[in-house]
């Protein structure tokens, strides 16, 4: 089948720089960060791979394209999946202050019409604004079944419809949802047999996480097309509905350590210094 | 050399002791565990004044002490398990402002490496050594030891990196030993004689520490290959490629079998490999790196690889290197080595050393991994499930024999980072001329005229 996976590019956590903010709080400054895909979107490259794939053969099942929005920047980012296996990557050019999860729905509907997947696949979420929202408006937009927190796909009446396991509070629910349709997927959907295509022996090995780019896989990549668009070309208007009026960092972590002596002297310590006895 | 009550008595009017069965336990044994801690009792000493005093006492009424800082060992060099005194810097953490002009730090030896790390960080500086027990391992630790770790390859050995020392001798003189200079040619350099000798001169207590800044964005790679001389093939490789080299590190098919049982986790490359490498490198030039790779395809001299995506696949790359001491320990008992081999002589050492176990020793497993960049192999034999501890003890001693005999017919060395300490005093006379030894001693004579200080470590 085929699959459109949008992504988001983040921040890196786990980078020495962090994100931080302007003195009047007005902006968030990203100089000096290094950027990732978004795990929750990475997971689902990595899903949409393993229903596209014939697990070990390289035989390929249908196309598997990956969509975002942002600055030329961002191609560095998309190389990443390219790297993985996917075919193609597509570029919205928009800028940061242009988009928010409605612009993002209305983009993505308006790529969606033009390319014609049969699933569309992407994270439940982004890590950086935790909005969890843009996979439901599209689904609205295009008036696709939708099932969201996925953590196991299964392909279901010779490739019509999806079986999908949905991590919820009290369990998990599965939905069957016919194709097309939209997918956002939860961590676990990256288990070793959280996805089946029908055609992957269901004794295939896959790794617990989504794949790393192979030597051969980067080589490829960098001779794969990436199609660049805007907004304006999709017909969608860059007015975002979320105004963000002001940002703060969270407050810095305190405290310090220090030697006694004796059991008695930590007790005289709990109770006059520290008051927690 | 048991220390009386009496002795007792005059150390506590000195600083804190202790004789709490839990200190003697955690206090007298480093990583080793081959030997049963066994110390008379633990100083904790918060100053270099007071850790003089201590020795003072010690020399008058010739009572052993055993140093002791982070107790990350591999070679005994902190066991106390005849009665002796520990003394422990734990009590000595200090960290002095960084100055940011100098590029220099001065702390107290019982700092623990990360801690000088986070300290110097705010600064846009750090000191560069580097290794997996830095959460636990002092400053003091890594100086009296030398200690090398996985950023040897482009930053050296804590010896470079170490600009004064203040250090109590055996008669509980206190030595300052440089300070902040960079420069300083005014005779025999004595600090460097300090640096490396387990304890066995003098006890470091405070130090002025050399910074560098950070490296910049750190790119890890990791590699499948056929065998040793591949591997050997990629680092000569690497040398010319348009990037720096922070760490090139090798283990084989049996680390990554033992790191599956143990943890779970194994190389993300589509088949298993004879043997792997992690390269890390500071890459600005992207294009350069990627062009590199894929001349490596090219030649063939790889099977599989991967480029980290991000910290988090850089994070569990490094965990297929670092992971491995834990996971040979927590999936069997290994008796471990230590060894450094010219490079240009690796693949002949490991050809014979492979078919020295093949003849001599078909039943016993060896892991081997190492920081393949300086040479150093971590050879790691693995006890056969059936075969009883001491029965296994005794093969292996045996086994090392013969081992050494090869590390000295290949001019290597019996120990590349860990140091002598107690578990390879035997074998010492392997690497190191009996003239050699012979002025050890005598040095030590010098600065520890009654031999109270780490008594019966290094020679």
């Amino acid at each position: 089948m085929k699959i459109l996976v949008p992504v988001k590019r983040v921040a890196d956590p786990d980078n020495a720089n962090k994100m931080k903010v302007t003195a009047d709080g007005s902006a968030v400054t990203s100089e000096g960060l290094a950027w990732k895909v978004n795990p929750f979107d990475e997971y689902a490259v990595e899903a949409a791979l393993r229903l596209n794939e014939k697990g070990g053969s390289g035989d390929v099942l249908g196309e598997t394209v990956v969509i975002s929005l942002g600055d030329d920047e961002v191609i560095q980012t998309l190389r990443q999946p390219l790297a993985m296996g996917v075919d193609r990557a597509i570029l919205v050019k928009a800028s940061d202050g242009e988009i928010d999860s409605t612009v993002v729905a209305k983009a993505l509907a308006a790529v969606v019409e033009k390319e014609q997947p049969d699933l569309v696949l992407m994270g439940k979420q982004a890590v950086d604004g935790d909005s969890n929202t843009a996979g439901q408006m599209l689904a609205e937009h295009l008036g696709w079944p939708m099932a969201t927190f996925a953590m196991s796909i299964e392909v279901a009446d010779d490739g019509k419809a999806l079986v999908v396991g949905r991590e919820v509070d009290t369990g998990v629910l599965t939905l069957k949802v016919t194709l097309p349709a939209v997918v956002t997927v939860d961590l676990r959907i990256v288990a070793p047999a959280a996805v089946k295509n029908g055609v992957t022996p269901d004794d295939h090995a896959y790794n617990e996480g989504a794949r790393y780019a192979s030597l051969k896989g980067i080589m490829k990549a960098k001779k794969k097309p990436v199609d660049q668009t805007s907004l304006s070309d999709l017909g969608v208007e860059a007015s975002p509905l979320v105004e963000y009026t002001k940002y703060e960092l969270p407050p810095a972590r305190s405290g310090s350590a220090t030697f006694v002596e004796s059991v008695d002297e930590l007790v005289e310590k709990l109770r006059t210094e520290a008051k927690v006895l | 050399m048991a220390i009386s009550d009496d002795d007792l008595a005059a150390l506590r009017a000195a600083a804190r002791v202790s004789t709490e069965a839990g200190d003697l336990e955690a206090y007298g044994g480093d990583w080793t565990r081959v030997y049963a801690p066994a110390p008379g009792a633990v100083a904790f000493p918060r100053s270099t004044e007071e850790v003089a005093a201590l020795v003072t006492i010690c020399h008058d009424r010739e009572i052993a002490v055993v140093p002791s800082g982070g107790r990350t060992g591999l070679a005994g060099g902190a066991v106390a398990a005849r009665g002796e005194l520990v003394l422990t810097l734990d009590h000595m953490r200090r960290i002095d402002p960084v100055d940011v002009v100098g590029r220099t730090v001065r702390v107290d030896a019982g700092a623990v490496t990360e801690a000088v790390h986070e300290a110097t960080a705010p600064h846009g500086l750090t000191w560069p050594v580097d290794f997996a027990s830095k959460g636990s391992s002092h400053v003091g630790g890594n100086i009296a030891t030398n200690a090398g770790g996985v950023k040897v390859i482009r930053y050296g050995l804590t010896r470079q990196w170490v600009l004064g020392l203040r250090v109590v001798t055996g008669t509980g003189a206190i030595l300052d030993l440089g300070g902040a200079l960079e420069k300083n040619n005014t005779g025999v350099d004595l600090r460097q004689l300090f640096i490396g000798s387990e304890g066995t001169l003098g006890i470091v207590c405070e130090a002025t520490l050399k910074l560098a800044r950070p490296a910049g964005h750190l790119d890890v790679l990791f590699f499948g290959l056929r065998d040793l001389a591949s591997v050997l093939a990629l680092f000569h490789a690497a040398r010319r490629g348009p990037f720096e080299i922070s760490a090139f590190e090798m283990l084989t098919d049996r680390c990554a079998a033992r790191l599956e049982r143990h943890r779970g986790v194994r190389p993300p490359l589509e088949a298993g490999c004879p043997m792997y490498a992690l390269l890390e490198v500071e890459a600005p030039d992207r294009e350069g790196l990627e062009a590199w790779l894929g001349e490596l395809l090219e030649d063939d001299l790889v099977i599989d690889g991967t480029l980290a995506a991000n910290h988090e696949q850089a994070a569990r790359l490094w965990e297929l290197r670092e992971g491995i001491s834990e996971s040979l320990a927590a999936t069997g008992l290994p008796h471990k080595n230590d060894i450094a081999l010219p490079i240009a002589g690796l693949t002949a050492f490991c050809a014979d050393l492979e078919a020295l176990f093949a003849r001599r020793y078909p039943d016993l497993e060896i892991c081997l991994f190492g920081h393949i960049g300086d040479g150093n192999l971590h050879v790691n034999v693995m006890k056969p499930d059936a075969m009883d501890k001491a029965a296994f003890l005794a093969r292996v001693h045996e086994a090392d024999e013969a081992m050494f005999a090869l590390v000295r017919s290949h001019r290597g060395s019996v120990s590349a980072e860990h140091g002598i300490g107690l578990l390879k005093r035997d074998w010492l006379g392997y690497t190191r001329s009996d003239g050699e030894i012979a002025l050890m001693r005598q040095l030590k004579a010098v600065f520890d005229p009654k031999g109270i200080l780490n008594p019966g470590k290094v020679f």
